[in-house]
């Protein structure tokens, strides 16, 4: 695979928190326009994986590139979905607001958002299905509508590349829908998405690509190839069957 | 009004605007205690400063009381790094060892400097008009007006710049680095900016006073708004309205302008507390009960709808069958009534067409738990508020 195909390049990746690895010596290649799950146990590093990748941890070690170049000088290709759980909803702001913030980064310091961002923000909201509530205090929000509203953050920033972490965590099966519709959608444009997952019965279904991951890298690649009850088992540390071919 | 009173309120005014500023983004990061940490820390950067430039309103003294005051925000995060203890013990270790350091070197020193603890405490307001800043023999107006002015516009001015950015780390530090916006910067630089206005309005209000005009009208203003905008200019008229008021609650109670200020603090957010629109105790209250009587209305039109047999439907009947008492089911049944969803013929209760299709709403949004029928039913319950 030539550097260019390649989304995200991670090498000899190494992450501690007070000695202790939680990440170990990774190396991950994702090419270009893949919809890629993270799958792992709890405390396996998904979560850090991203947030290293996107320089909010710093690595003891290892380097990482996107589309070749380091992070810093590639943040306008790159839109990024925390946890939902993160950040304090009782906030005073409002739907439309916190979509408008997805505009910030690239605007740059001090430029204030304008007409063009506002309404970019609204048409992500549409796109969500969530502009009737774009004034609607982020706390008045049910958790499968402020997780929409977290992806049209995502989706106003118009990246190459989505990292995404759980966002099923906490939603309504209709919400679950829509958004991997969404994710789909992204897709087929040509995006690259990275989505922290946690329910292995829906993987297949709605990944093309998968990466296992329990402090060390067990496997990435295809669905079809690495999907299987060998990789689960090296993953999860039991007995792990789920029928991929269904 | 005398000059110097209108001196007092003035500094007073300028002194509540600045701290309100830093003190939203400070409890909005539920960082309101690094505060009063700040503010008592900072003494011994105060008397240092003041052994070197024998003058309480020098830039020099101010700055140099800021580093302590962020060296005190530096010590807490080391101390909580180190994983042995939580950030409020980290807090309670550091604070009163550098205060105490600032009280010991004032006693030592009790006879060469001008500081007593009262006044550290409490500040002392009524004397700030009284010392001058004099250009070229000419009287410019109350030295603190021109230092608490001064921080704050820059205070303002920052905080105009940088709103996108501090509003965006505040509310999620995480999608604030990774836009590259560095929320480690943001925090220092309010850091900052909060320390210089402590040491700032030290003079004029105090140690303890100092937290009380940064917390208590952002707290307030939280009560009040739900947009960030909003609860900075609230913050600052209430922060200005309560030093004016409390200037002249001292006047009339002949005591301390700036415990007087507090009071006022204190009193408006009980206030506010209280009776706020929306987070207000009344109108929770109120709202809970509204919710309780739409909950058994609803439960009551449903056991209606369930049951075709008259026994079912007789009002003494149904006063035993859902085990209300009889005020609760006097109550329902009035409202029923009043919005015609039903009908009382010899003691027996028939649901009309409006209560049938209210109660087939209703039953759609229980069994779908659908936003969208959440929604309509919401609209629809308003209607039988009052």
């Amino acid at each position: 695979m030539t550097e260019e195909k390649l989304a995200i390049s991670v090498d000899d990746l190494t992450v501690a928190y007070d000695y202790k690895p939680v990440l170990w010596d990774i190396d991950l290649e994702v090419p270009e326009g893949v919809l890629m799950a993270i799958v792992g146990p709890n405390g396996a590093g998904k979560s850090t994986l991203i947030k290293s990748i996107l320089g909010i941890i710093k690595p003891i070690a290892g380097s990482v590139s996107i589309f070749g170049k380091p992070y810093k000088n590639q943040r306008k290709l790159v839109a990024y979905v925390p946890q939902k759980g993160s950040v304090d909803w009782d906030f005073p702001t409002t739907a439309a607001d916190v979509v408008l913030m997805g505009t910030y980064g690239s605007l740059g310091w001090i430029r204030r958002p304008g007409q063009k961002e506002k309404k970019a923000a609204l048409e992500a909201l549409e796109k969500v299905g969530m502009l009737p509530f774009k004034n609607r205090q982020i706390s008045q929000l049910s958790g499968g509508q402020q997780q929409r509203v977290f992806l049209a953050r995502a989706l106003v920033q118009d990246a190459s590349i989505y990292f995404m972490d759980e966002p099923f965590q906490g939603v309504d099966a209709t919400t679950e829908i829509a958004i991997i519709n969404i994710l789909k959608e992204l897709r087929k444009a040509g995006k690259t998405l990275v989505v922290v997952h946690h329910d292995l019965q829906t993987v297949p279904e709605y990944f093309d690509w998968v990466t296992f991951l329990n402090v060390k890298k067990i496997a990435t690649g295809p669905i079809k190839e690495v999907f299987n009850d060998d990789n689960l088992t090296k993953t999860y540390g039991i007995n792990y069957k789920v029928a991929v071919n269904k | 009004m005398s000059s110097a009173q209108l001196d007092i309120q003035l500094i007073a005014a300028v002194v509540a605007a600045a701290c309100a500023i830093p003190g939203v983004f400070l409890v909005l990061r539920k960082m309101a205690l690094i505060s009063d940490a700040i503010s008592h820390s900072i003494l011994p950067g105060i008397v240092i400063g003041f052994f070197i430039t024998q003058d309480l309103n020098s830039p020099i003294l101010i700055l140099l009381a800021a580093v302590t005051g962020i060296v005190t925000v530096v010590l807490v995060e080391i101390i909580q790094k180190t994983g042995l203890v939580k950030e409020d013990t980290a807090i309670g270790l550091v604070f009163p060892t550098l205060f105490s350091v600032g009280v010991i070197l004032i006693a030592k020193n009790a006879s060469d400097i001008h500081l007593d603890i009262d006044a550290v405490l409490l500040g002392e307001l009524a004397f700030a008009p009284f010392d001058r800043l004099l250009i070229a023999g000419r009287d410019m107006g109350p030295k603190s007006l021109w230092v608490m002015g001064t921080i704050l516009v820059v205070t303002v001015t920052l905080m105009v710049l940088f709103f996108k950015e501090l509003k965006v780390s505040t509310f999620d530090a995480g999608l604030s680095a990774a836009l590259g916006f560095s929320p480690v910067v943001l925090h220092y630089g309010l850091m900052s900016v909060s320390s210089i206005t402590i040491v700032g309005a030290f003079d004029a209000v105090g140690a303890i006073l100092v937290v009380a005009l940064m917390i208590a009208p952002a707290a307030t203003a939280y009560l009040l708004t739900t947009d960030l905008k909003k609860m900075l200019i609230l913050s600052v008229l209430l922060g200005v309205f309560s030093a004016i008021a409390g200037y002249w609650l001292a006047h009339l109670l002949d005591a301390s302008i700036s415990g007087s200020m507090t009071t006022v603090l204190g009193i408006v957010f009980l206030m506010v507390y209280l009776f706020a629109p929306d987070k207000g105790l009344l109108s929770v209250l109120y709202r809970q009960k509204q919710q309780r009587t739409e909950v058994s209305l609803i439960t009551f039109l449903l056991h209606l709808n369930n049951h075709s047999e008259l026994s079912e439907r007789h009002l003494n009947h149904l006063q035993e069958h859902i085990n209300w008492q009889e005020v609760q089911s006097k109550t329902v049944v009035e409202l029923a009534l009043k919005n015609n969803m039903i009908t009382i013929e010899d003691q027996i209760v028939s649901l009309t067409e409006k209560g049938r299709n209210f109660t087939g709403l209703a039953l759609e949004y229980i069994m779908t738990n659908r936003d969208d029928k959440i929604e309509h039913v919401k609209d629809d319950f308003f209607l039988f508020r009052g």
